[in-house]
C-alpha cells in the first residue's frame, strides 16, 4: 500500500493493492457482522454469539463457512444470468471504492484528484445490483424491494450530495488528501454541522439501514430484493452492505471530522490511520444502534422527508454557505 | 330491565316468540323462535337497536338443520339467541348485508353443515380445503341424529316455545336428562 | 404502471402468506395491489383448521378441556376459564372461593402475558428489533410463575370443574408481587422508548379508523373495540367468576385508530395489575376443588358462556343432549371476527400499513381456523 513498502514494479503492485482490498473488505465486514451482533444482543438483554471462539469472536467466519457450503438456488422463473451477476455486481464497486480511502497521509492507494466523485460514484452503482437482483428474482417481494431501493437511492443521492459540495465549496478540491489537510486546525463539522447532520442521514438510508431498511424490511417483504438468494452469493449483499457503510463512515471523517488528524500516539507507527479507524468505527457504531432502536419509517414518509425537509434544507445550507466562502 | 321489555315487544310484533329465560343457568337473557323467513327482519331490528352479531351457527337436527343466531349488545347486558330452521330446499335468507360480521359465519356454517344462504355475497368455502368441499363435517351421522325436542332444556318450562310437533311429549326424554342441581 | 382505457389504474395479485413473517401464524392474506397501495385485501383461513368443535362432540367434556388451551394458545388460561364457566354453569357445581380467585389471577397473569407477548410482536412489525427482547424478559417472569403453580408454560391444563388442580403457595404470592413493581417499572421504560418515539407515532396514528358503527356490524370486540370509545369488557357487563368483587376500570380510548389501540391495551395490562394485587390481598383460604361425581354427565339443553381473553370475546355456545359429550359446541372465538374486518379496513392503505393492521389486530391464527 502506498509509499511506506519500497515500489514493486506495477503489475505486482496492483495485484498486492487487489488482495489487500479485498481482504480489508472481509476483515471489515467480519468485525462490522460481530460487532453488531454483540452490540445487538446486548442491546436487546442477551449475550449474543457465544459459542464459536471465546465470546463467539469466530461465529462469522463459521457462518461464512456454511454460506459457502449451501445450495445456490436459482428460481425457474428468475433470469440465470443476471440472477448470477446481481450479487457479483454489488460486491465489486465497494472494493474499487477502497481505492480513494485515505487512511492516513501516507496510507492510500490512488490519490485521486477527483477521489471524492469517485467513491461516491462507485458506492451509488450498489443500487443497480439491487435494482437488477430485485427484479429478475422475478418474486413480486422482490420486486417491491428493488422499486423502493430505486426510489430511495435517486431520493437521498441529493441531500447527501448537497451536504457534501458544501464542504468542497469550503476546500476548492475534490481530493481526499487535501479535503483532510484543510482539516489541520479546525474539523468541517464545527462549519458544518447541518451538513454533516444531513449527510448522516442521507448516508444511513444510502446504506438501506434501518430506520431506512425499507429494500429489505423483512416485516413486510420477507427479505426484499434478496429474498431468493441464498448461499454465499446471499452473503455477498451482506459484504456489500457493511463496507457500504465503512465508506460512509469514512466519507464522513474525510470530510467533516478531520479525517486521519489526530494526537500522535505513542509507541504508534500508524498512529493516523488508527485515528481514522477509531473515527469510522465510532460513526459505525452509532449506525448500529440507530438500528437496533428505532422502528421502521413508512415509504411515503422517508420521501416526503427527502424531498420536504432534508433536501430544501441542504439547499439552503449550500446557499449560506456558497455566500460566507464569496465574504 | 325496561329496555328489555320494550324489545320483547318489538320482536313480538314481528312476529317473532321471545321468550326470557334464566341468565346464570344458560348464559343468555332472551330466546327467540323464527321462521325462516323473518331472520332478515329480526336482524335488521336488532341492527337498530344496536347490537352486534356473536356468532351465526347451527346444529344437526332431525328433522331440519337448525340454524343459531346469538346477538348481544354493547350498552347493557343482553344476549339474544335466536333458532330458526332451514327451509325445505336447505336454504335461509342471508343476513350478510345486515350484519358484515355475519358473512365468514354463514360461509363457516355452510362449510361444516351445507346450508346455502339465499343473498349471501359470497358463499365461498372458508375453512375447509377445495378438494374436502362436500364433507360438512358437523353433519350428524344416522345414530347420531337426535330429534329436536332431545337437546332442549325442557322440564321446568312448559311454555318453551319450540316446534309444535316436538312440544308434545316432554317427559319422553325426562329419564335421559341428568337432574339439575 | 400502464393506464387502462377506463382510467383505472392496472393492478396486480400479491399472495401475502401463508409463511409470510407477519401474518404471525398460518394466515394468508390475497391482496390486490396498486403499486404499494392495497386496493382489496382478502384474508384466506383455514391453514390451521382442526376442527375443534367436531372434536367437542367427540370428547368428554373432561376430555375437551385440554383442547380449549389450544384455541388462544397466547393467552390460554381465559379460554379455558370460559369452558369450565360454561360446564359449572350447566351442572350447577360452583368452584370454592379461593379457586374462583386463583383463577383470576392466573388469568389476569396470562392476559398480561399476551399484550406483552403483543406489544413485542407489534413493534416488530413496525421493524423496531429489540422491544421484542424486552417484552419477553417481562413475559418470561410470567411464565415461570405459571409454571410452578400449571406446571405448563404455554398450554396450560389447569382450571378444573369445581376449581383448580393445584393451590398457591407462599412463593407465588411472592414472586407476584414482585412481578407486579417489575412490571410498574418496565412500563415506564415502554413509555419513554416506545410511546414517546416519533417514528412510532408517525407509522400509527390516524392510518386507519375503527368505528362503533363498524365494530356492531363485524363483531368486534376486545380492545379494538374499546378504543372507539365503547365500554365493553365481558368482566363488567356480564360478569363471570369473581371479577365484579374487584375494583378496576376498563380502559377506553376514543379516536379509534392503531395509537389509541395501543394506548387501551398498555393501560389494560396496568389494571390487570390491579386485579390481581387484590386478589392476592384478599385471597380466601379453603379447598380449591370441590367435590365433583366421577361420571358426570351434562343435564339435557342448551347453555351459553361468554369471557373476555386478552382478544375480545370468547363464547362458547353448548347444546347437551343429556349424554356425556357435547351435542354441538360452537366456540366464538373474538378474532374470527376481528379479522373479517380487514377487507374493509385496509382499502386504499400502504402495504406497510397493512402489516402494522395486521399487528394491531393481535391475531392468533389457531384461534381463527379452531
Amino acid at each position: 500500500m502506498g509509499t511506506t513498502i519500497p515500489l514493486p514494479p506495477g503489475l505486482l503492485r496492483m495485484v498486492f493493492t487487489a488482495v489487500v482490498v479485498i481482504a480489508l473488505v472481509f476483515l471489515n465486514s467480519l468485525i462490522l457482522g460481530y460487532v453488531e451482533r454483540k452490540l445487538a444482543g446486548r442491546f436487546q438483554l442477551r449475550p449474543g454469539p457465544m459459542e464459536v471462539g471465546p465470546h463467539g469472536i469466530l461465529q462469522l467466519m463459521a457462518d461464512a463457512v456454511k454460506l459457502l457450503g449451501k445450495q445456490f438456488i436459482i428460481p425457474q422463473a428468475a433470469n440465470s444470468p443476471l440472477f448470477r451477476l446481481a450479487p457479483l455486481l454489488a460486491f465489486v464497486p465497494v472494493g474499487a471504492a477502497f481505492i480513494v480511502v485515505p487512511l492516513s497521509q501516507k496510507l492510500q492507494v490512488r490519490d485521486l484528484d477527483v477521489g471524492l466523485i469517485f467513491i461516491v460514484a462507485v458506492m451509488a452503482l450498489n443500487m443497480v445490483a439491487t435494482l437488477i437482483a430485485g427484479w429478475v428474482s422475478n418474486n413480486k417481494y422482490s420486486l417491491f424491494g428493488a422499486v423502493r431501493s430505486v426510489a430511495q437511492s435517486v431520493a437521498y443521492e441529493i441531500p447527501l450530495l448537497l451536504s457534501l459540495v458544501a464542504v468542497v465549496l469550503m476546500t476548492h478540491t475534490f481530493n481526499m488528501q487535501e479535503i483532510v489537510l484543510s482539516q489541520d486546525h479546525i474539523w468541517h463539522v464545527v462549519q458544518q454541522p447541518v451538513a454533516f447532520l444531513i449527510y448522516f442521514i442521507a448516508g444511513m438510508a444510502e446504506t438501506h439501514r434501518a430506520p431506512f431498511d425499507l429494500p429489505e424490511a423483512e416485516s413486510e417483504l420477507t427479505a426484499g430484493f434478496h429474498t431468493e438468494f441464498s448461499g454465499i452469493r446471499f452473503s455477498f449483499f451482506f459484504l456489500a452492505e457493511y463496507t457500504n457503510m465503512f465508506f460512509v463512515g469514512s466519507i464522513a471523517v474525510v470530510l467533516f471530522l478531520g479525517g486521519w488528524h489526530g494526537p500522535q500516539l505513542p509507541f504508534m507507527d500508524y498512529s493516523a490511520a488508527v485515528w481514522f479507524l477509531l473515527k469510522v468505527y465510532s460513526l459505525l457504531l452509532i449506525m448500529i444502534w440507530v438500528r437496533w432502536t428505532f422502528p421502521r419509517v413508512r415509504f411515503d414518509q422517508l420521501l416526503n422527508f427527502c424531498w420536504k425537509y432534508l433536501t430544501p434544507i441542504a439547499l439552503v445550507n449550500l446557499l449560506v454557505t456558497a455566500v460566507v466562502v464569496k465574504l | 330491565m325496561n329496555k328489555t321489555d320494550h324489545l320483547i315487544n318489538e320482536l313480538g310484533r314481528l312476529p317473532a316468540a321471545v321468550n326470557r329465560v334464566d341468565y346464570r343457568q344458560q348464559g343468555y337473557h332472551l330466546e327467540a323462535r323464527l321462521q325462516a323467513g323473518q331472520v332478515p327482519a329480526f336482524a335488521e331490528l336488532l341492527r337498530q337497536r344496536e347490537f352486534y352479531l356473536v356468532f351465526v351457527s347451527a346444529v344437526h337436527v332431525s328433522p331440519a338443520i337448525e340454524i343459531i343466531y346469538q346477538f348481544a349488545c354493547f350498552a347493557r347486558p343482553c344476549r339474544i339467541l335466536a333458532r330458526s330452521t332451514v327451509a325445505a330446499d336447505g336454504t335461509l335468507p342471508s343476513i350478510a348485508n345486515i350484519f358484515d360480521g355475519a358473512n365468514w359465519h354463514e360461509r363457516e356454517t355452510r362449510d361444516m353443515f351445507g346450508v346455502v344462504f339465499t343473498g349471501h355475497p359470497g358463499l365461498e368455502l372458508l375453512l375447509l380445503p377445495e378438494e374436502e368441499a362436500d364433507l360438512k363435517p358437523l353433519l350428524k351421522e344416522e345414530g347420531a341424529l337426535k330429534p329436536a325436542d332431545q337437546i332442549r332444556r325442557a322440564p321446568d318450562e312448559e311454555v318453551q316455545d319450540t316446534k309444535p310437533s316436538t312440544t308434545a311429549e316432554p317427559g319422553a326424554k325426562e329419564p335421559k336428562g341428568e337432574h339439575r342441581q | 404502471m400502464t393506464t387502462n382505457p377506463d382510467n383505472q389504474q392496472q393492478s396486480f395479485f400479491l399472495n401475502m402468506g401463508p409463511q409470510h413473517p407477519s401474518t404471525h401464524g398460518v394466515l394468508r392474506v390475497l391482496l390486490e395491489m396498486d403499486g404499494e397501495y392495497v386496493r382489496d385485501a382478502e384474508p384466506v383461513i383455514g391453514y390451521g383448521h382442526r376442527m375443534q368443535e367436531k372434536l367437542g362432540e367427540s370428547r368428554t367434556w373432561k376430555g375437551f378441556m385440554p383442547y380449549t388451551a389450544r384455541l388462544d394458545y397466547i393467552g390460554a388460561l381465559p379460554c379455558s376459564h370460559g369452558f369450565i364457566g360454561l360446564i359449572e354453569r350447566m351442572t350447577g357445581i360452583e368452584a370454592p372461593p379461593r379457586a374462583e380467585y386463583i383463577r383470576v389471577i392466573t388469568s389476569e397473569l396470562n392476559r398480561i402475558a399476551s399484550h406483552l407477548l403483543w406489544l413485542g410482536a407489534f413493534l416488530l412489525d413496525l421493524g423496531a428489533f429489540t422491544p421484542i427482547m424486552y417484552t419477553f424478559d417481562d413475559r418470561e417472569q410470567i411464565l415461570d410463575i405459571l409454571e410452578d403453580v400449571t406446571g405448563s408454560r404455554l398450554t396450560y391444563c389447569y382450571f378444573r370443574v369445581g376449581g383448580v388442580s393445584r393451590d398457591i403457595d407462599e412463593p407465588f404470592v411472592e414472586k407476584t408481587h414482585a412481578f407486579i413493581r417489575r412490571l410498574r417499572s418496565r412500563f415506564k421504560l415502554y413509555e419513554d422508548l416506545v410511546t414517546g418515539n416519533i417514528i412510532f407515532i408517525k407509522r400509527v396514528q390516524d392510518i386507519v379508523q375503527f368505528t362503533p358503527d363498524m365494530a356492531m356490524r363485524y363483531g368486534v370486540t376486545g380492545p379494538i373495540l374499546r378504543s372507539t370509545g365503547i365500554c365493553y369488557d365481558i368482566r363488567k357487563n356480564e360478569p363471570y367468576s369473581v371479577y365484579p368483587e374487584f375494583d378496576f376500570e376498563i380502559p377506553v380510548g376514543e379516536t379509534g385508530d392503531c395509537l389509541e389501540v395501543y394506548r387501551v391495551r398498555m393501560r389494560e395490562m396496568e389494571q390487570s395489575l390491579r386485579i390481581i394485587e387484590q386478589a392476592l390481598d384478599r385471597l380466601p383460604q379453603g379447598p380449591v376443588l370441590a367435590k365433583t361425581p366421577r361420571q358426570l354427565k351434562l343435564p339435557q339443553g342448551d347453555a351459553s358462556f361468554a369471557v373476555e381473553t386478552a382478544r375480545g370475546e370468547l363464547s362458547y355456545y353448548l347444546i347437551s343432549d343429556g349424554g356425556e359429550t357435547p351435542y354441538r359446541l360452537k366456540i366464538r372465538t373474538p378474532s374470527f371476527s376481528n379479522l373479517s374486518l380487514l377487507s374493509e379496513l385496509t382499502r386504499n392503505v400502504l402495504l406497510s400499513d397493512l402489516v402494522m393492521v395486521l399487528g394491531t389486530l393481535d391475531l392468533v391464527i389457531p384461534e381463527i381456523d379452531r
